[in-house]
């Protein structure tokens, strides 16, 4: 009935609040505005110093960029920590910088090679897979830098990329900014992109209308080798070493950016601005910690409720809740008609 | 329903289908033997050419390794079935329990602690539970944000300390408890082991978090609580988890908040070596357990070799990967 | 549909700036180096890898928040947990706070150039604690204040040179979390030392024990099997947590602790009653409370145009000798 009213007063709402359902960003945006009105309440200066949380999003959301172009393909990939860790220490091992950065590109690229061979070619979940290639490709860092930082040979050109090229463009947030656009072509404007999200949807059915489902695959484990392996460059870059434990929080960082951002890990729903927004969320509120000089426990305490309370206050959620709670309530009051059904199911 | 890959939509079986084809009886023959042999091959590989492997105080060190890891995978594996892909929060769980259990005892006896010590599992389970079983939130981010809170509290409450029980302590004498060369954390693992495998195999709840794991949805309308079998899943999780911190903090007789780091992902890898298939439905506690003694022995090996600990995890994320490869490609070929 | 996702985009961040521009303008206000009680105040970051997260830096914190509170230093900490690009990002967010100084306890000491140059450009003092920078970064610095974490390594040697007088030893040795640069430093200052003042010492095996008790108790009861517990004479292991849980091993094993050669380093609460009692022979005290007073008292230095040092945490050897006496005191 309210439908019916909304498409005769005014079709802008209508059509707007159509295109909001559609949307899988909510959640992101609404993070995004909470923290920013706490962050101009308590802590404002983390406004005039945006640089910093330019440099924090760059730092916690590339990685996330590459991610969410595989698990909107329905898979998933546990090893770019490690990969990330691998492409830094194969870069500082080779003497000359521009050689080093082609082979942790390289890196980059098998690696993505030899998890889309697991999950393409012999058929074992890329969960796994990755999960292996997690332990795997840690392991190998830490044999190749003899399980030490390995410094760069040449240590001014590492600090002169990390500094400005103009005001808070640093060449890593022009880096970032660059790949967010590629993918964001790549996935909203061409047909390769649609092909992603129609293989992530219903892969059958992918498969079924002639979409080359594994090269779309391939491309996806190769896409989100290569962007891990760019942020190991960024990062034994601007630190001027490399280090074999380097991203022990990356893996997760980038899930809670890509889930926050509205990205469903089943794959087929999302988007890479919902990414941007989760890992901009998440930056600021990071940051904003930080100046606050609050107790480091109190500050985690405060990132788990945050994530907690965005993760389940998704209007989805609430909706799921209600009806689950409706439904507990009711049966509740049929409770032998539940039984017998639940009795049904035990035989089938 | 949980979307299978190309060869995992033959995982997706229907748990207890009891008529099964003869082809489906071999590929479940195979699927079921693949990490046994494995682990038969690795032992007897061990026990011929690795020194020291059979000896006594040797087997007495894997089940050491085994037994904390191994109940959080036996735990953890509900989580695994009900394809909510896995618990982070289990590193908080295991060191909160274990500072509780020597903390709370030093200062208050060892009933008080292990009854605190339960709240606190209860506590956990319920929160993930219910926010991934009622509001339908993703298990990852929730158990992410409870481990934040959870390791903040337990260091904001405890200040950080190292914790160690008194020289000749119960918490002492239960860890150094032996019957032959089994530690009693090993017997405390094979119990468990036993408890949760009759859960999930013989009990109305056991079967339909299995059915759940395959299909939400059929499981929804077939009148399930599906809300509650969440929070039973994360529940069972987290009093797992809490058994290991005694565990832990029993056999080194000290307890600090930075303890069981990895074990998420450590419990995930036994979990899923042992062939419980990460889209929830198929799998046991028992595939699990066996995934447990895997990587102990593995690891075991690995240590007594003397390879360093980059090259111990380099075999062991390439033998996850060629194990169940081997598995995958086997199960192919019956079908074919 | 694709109009509108550009407008949701560009609305969502239209309404992020308009809020920042809104803040940028009220910021500004506040500056507080106002006089309190006669004395001038200071704003400094403490960028640290470890906090209550770790029993040593339990024990540090909290030295170093009475000392700052005596000389009026406001204090921001951080703890980037090891994390080096995590501490990247917070030495960028001190710098932008214009803080008075920079404490900092490198996250991994190859790593911090960047982060010094960057607080020089902006005119902010660095000073340096528990864990020194490379030589080619020290003038960047204005001082360095904690143990010698190298020396510590080499006192623990020289403590295992001294015990085994001369005897061929075959030693195991249990280093800290793989990677860790405390780890590493320590392990370096005592392998250095063994082959070159008492090779009659041989490393016969050595695993991580993560600077935890029960993985170092596993891993010395499996390097006891696989080296053959007959051929081992000594342990040296790189804390007193992980030395507690190598003489456990050997006990779980029959095998009496006290006629073996074993050092490590620490004088924690857990170590020191072992010294005590005779099973451990010798190990290498660290105060954290020295640690986390100095790192202030070395700051207000350099806020105050005093005299500037760098102030080195003495290696004190603990051994049955001196392990009761009061300047000994475990802390943690």
């Amino acid at each position: 009935m309210s439908n019916v009213r909304t498409t005769e007063r005014t079709t802008a709402v209508g059509r707007a609040r159509t295109v909001l359902a559609r949307r899988t960003e909510g959640r992101a945006v609404a993070l995004l505005v909470v923290v920013a009105i706490v962050a101009a309440v308590f802590e404002p200066v983390v406004f005039s110093s945006f640089p910093v949380v330019l440099g924090r999003l760059a730092l916690i959301g590339l990685v996330a960029l590459g991610l969410t172009a595989l698990i909107l393909l329905g898979e998933l990939d546990l090893s770019v920590a490690s990969t990330l860790a691998l492409s830094g220490v194969v870069m500082a091992s080779v003497p000359n910088l521009g050689l080093g950065i082609i082979a942790a590109l390289i890196t980059g690229i098998v690696v993505g090679l030899i998890n889309a061979f697991f999950v393409v070619v012999v058929g074992i979940n890329s969960f796994i897979a990755t999960l292996g290639m997690l332990f795997a490709l840690r392991g190998a860092a830490f044999v190749i830098s003899a399980e030490k930082p390995v410094p760069l040979e040449n240590i001014d050109a590492g600090i002169a990329f990390g500094s400005s090229l103009l005001g808070p463009l640093t060449p890593r947030v022009l880096l970032f900014f660059v790949i967010f656009a590629v993918l964001q072509i790549l996935l909203s404007r061409t047909r390769i992109g649609r092909e992603f999200y129609a293989v992530g949807g219903n892969r059958q059915a992918a498969i079924d209308v002639g979409i080359p489902v594994r090269r779309r695959l391939v491309l996806g484990f190769v896409i989100s080798g290569v962007v891990a392996a760019t942020a190991g460059i960024i990062n034994t870059l601007e630190l001027t070493a490399a280090d074999p434990t380097a991203g022990s929080t990356v893996l997760l960082a980038s899930f809670a950016a890509a889930i926050i951002g509205g990205v469903v890990l089943t794959g087929g729903r999302g988007t890479i601005v919902g990414t941007l927004l989760g890992a901009l969320a998440l930056s600021i509120l990071q940051v904003v910690l930080t100046l606050s000089g609050v107790q480091v426990d109190i500050q985690d305490i405060f990132i788990g409720s945050i994530l907690l309370v965005a993760i389940i206050s998704d209007p989805s959620s609430l909706r799921t809740a209600w009806v689950r709670l409706r439904a507990a309530i009711t049966r509740s009051r049929t409770r032998d008609t539940a039984r017998g059904l639940t009795g049904n199911a035990a035989d089938q | 329903m949980a979307k299978p890959t190309f060869t995992e939509s033959i995982g997706v079986v229907a748990p207890t289908s009891t008529e099964l084809s003869t082809g489906a009886r071999v590929i479940k023959f195979v699927a079921d033997r693949g990490i046994i042999a494995f682990t038969v091959i690795l032992i007897v590989y061990a026990a011929i050419f690795v020194n020291g492997f059979a000896s006594l105080p040797n087997i007495s060190d894997v089940f050491y390794r085994a037994a904390p890891i191994g109940i959080v995978a036996l735990g953890m594996t509900f989580v695994v079935i009900s394809a909510n892909y896995l618990d982070l929060s289990v590193v908080a769980q295991v060191a909160t329990s274990a500072v509780i259990f020597i903390g709370v005892s030093n200062q208050a006896g060892l009933a008080p602690a292990i009854l605190l010590a339960l709240l606190v599992a209860v506590i956990y389970g319920v929160v993930n539970g219910v926010a991934v079983g009622f509001f339908h939130a993703n298990a990852v981010i929730v158990t992410l944000a409870t481990t934040f809170v959870g390791l903040g509290v337990l260091r904001w409450l405890s200040g950080g300390s190292i914790f160690f029980g008194p020289n000749g302590g119960v918490i002492q004498s239960l860890g150094q408890a032996k019957v032959g060369p089994i530690p009693l954390s090993a017997i405390v693992l094979i119990v468990m082991a036993v408890i949760l495998g009759f859960v999930l195999q013989k009990t109305t709840f056991g079967f339909s978090i299995r059915s759940y794991g395959s299909n939400k949805a059929a499981t929804r309308l077939a009148g399930v609580r599906t809300g509650q079998l969440v929070v039973g899943a994360f529940l069972i999780t987290s009093i797992s988890a809490m058994v290991a911190g005694f565990v832990l903090a029993a056999f080194s007789n000290t307890a600090v908040s930075s303890m069981a780091e990895g074990y998420d992902f450590q419990a995930l890898a036994a979990i899923i070596i042992g062939g419980t298939s990460v889209f929830g439905g198929k799998g046991s506690v028992y595939r699990t357990l066996l995934g447990v003694v895997f990587v102990s022995v593995l690891t075991n090996i690995l240590v007594l070799v003397g390879l360093t600990f980059g090259a111990q995890q380099v075999a062991i994320g390439v033998l996850i990967v060629v194990a169940v490869s081997i598995d995958a490609i086997a199960r192919k070929l019956v079908k074919n | 549909m694709r109009v509108s996702r550009i407008t949701m985009g560009a609305l969502s961040i239209a309404a992020a700036s308009t809020i920042l521009l809104s803040a940028c303008s009220s910021s500004g206000t506040a500056g507080n180096n106002s006089a309190d009680n006669g004395k001038k105040s200071y704003d400094v970051y403490a960028l640290l890898p470890q906090g209550t997260d770790q029993p040593y830096g339990t024990t540090y914190l909290p030295p170093m928040k009475a000392e700052a509170a005596k000389d009026n230093i406001k204090l921001t900490i951080t703890n980037s947990k090891y994390n080096a690009d995590q501490q990247a990002s917070e030495c960028d967010v001190a710098v932008a706070a214009k803080p008075d100084l920079i404490v900092l306890w490198p996250a991994v000491g190859d790593t911090v150039r960047p982060c010094l140059a960057k607080a020089k450009a902006a005119g902010i003092p660095v000073t340096v604690t528990n864990s020194g920078v490379n030589k080619a970064d020290v003038s960047l610095t204005k001082g360095f204040s904690g143990p010698d974490t190298y020396g510590q390594g080499v006192a623990s040697a020289e403590i295992m040179c001294d015990i085994t007088a001369g005897k061929d030893v075959g030693i195991l040795v249990v280093n800290g979390l793989t990677g860790n640069s405390t780890a590493t430093t320590r392990h370096d200052g005592f392998a250095d030392t063994i082959a070159k003042k008492c090779p009659n010492v041989k490393i016969l095996a050595e695993q991580p024990g993560n600077w935890n008790k029960d993985d170092s108790k596993i891993a010395v009861s499996e390097m006891l099997t696989s080296v053959g517990a007959s051929k081992v004479q000594g342990i040296y292991a790189a804390d007193d947590t992980m030395v507690a849980g190598a003489i456990d091993a050997l006990k779980a094993r029959g095998i009496d602790p006290a006629p073996l050669f074993i050092t490590s380093i620490g004088n924690t609460k857990l170590g020191n009653p072992l010294v005590v009692s005779g099973e451990l022979d010798g190990t290498v005290f660290q105060s954290s409370s020295w640690d986390g007073q100095h790192a202030i008292d070395l700051a207000y230095s350099v806020l105050t145009g005093g005299t500037v040092k760098d102030q080195f945490m003495p290696s004190v050897k603990v051994t049955k000798a001196n392990a009761t006496d009061p300047s000994v005191a475990p802390e943690w």
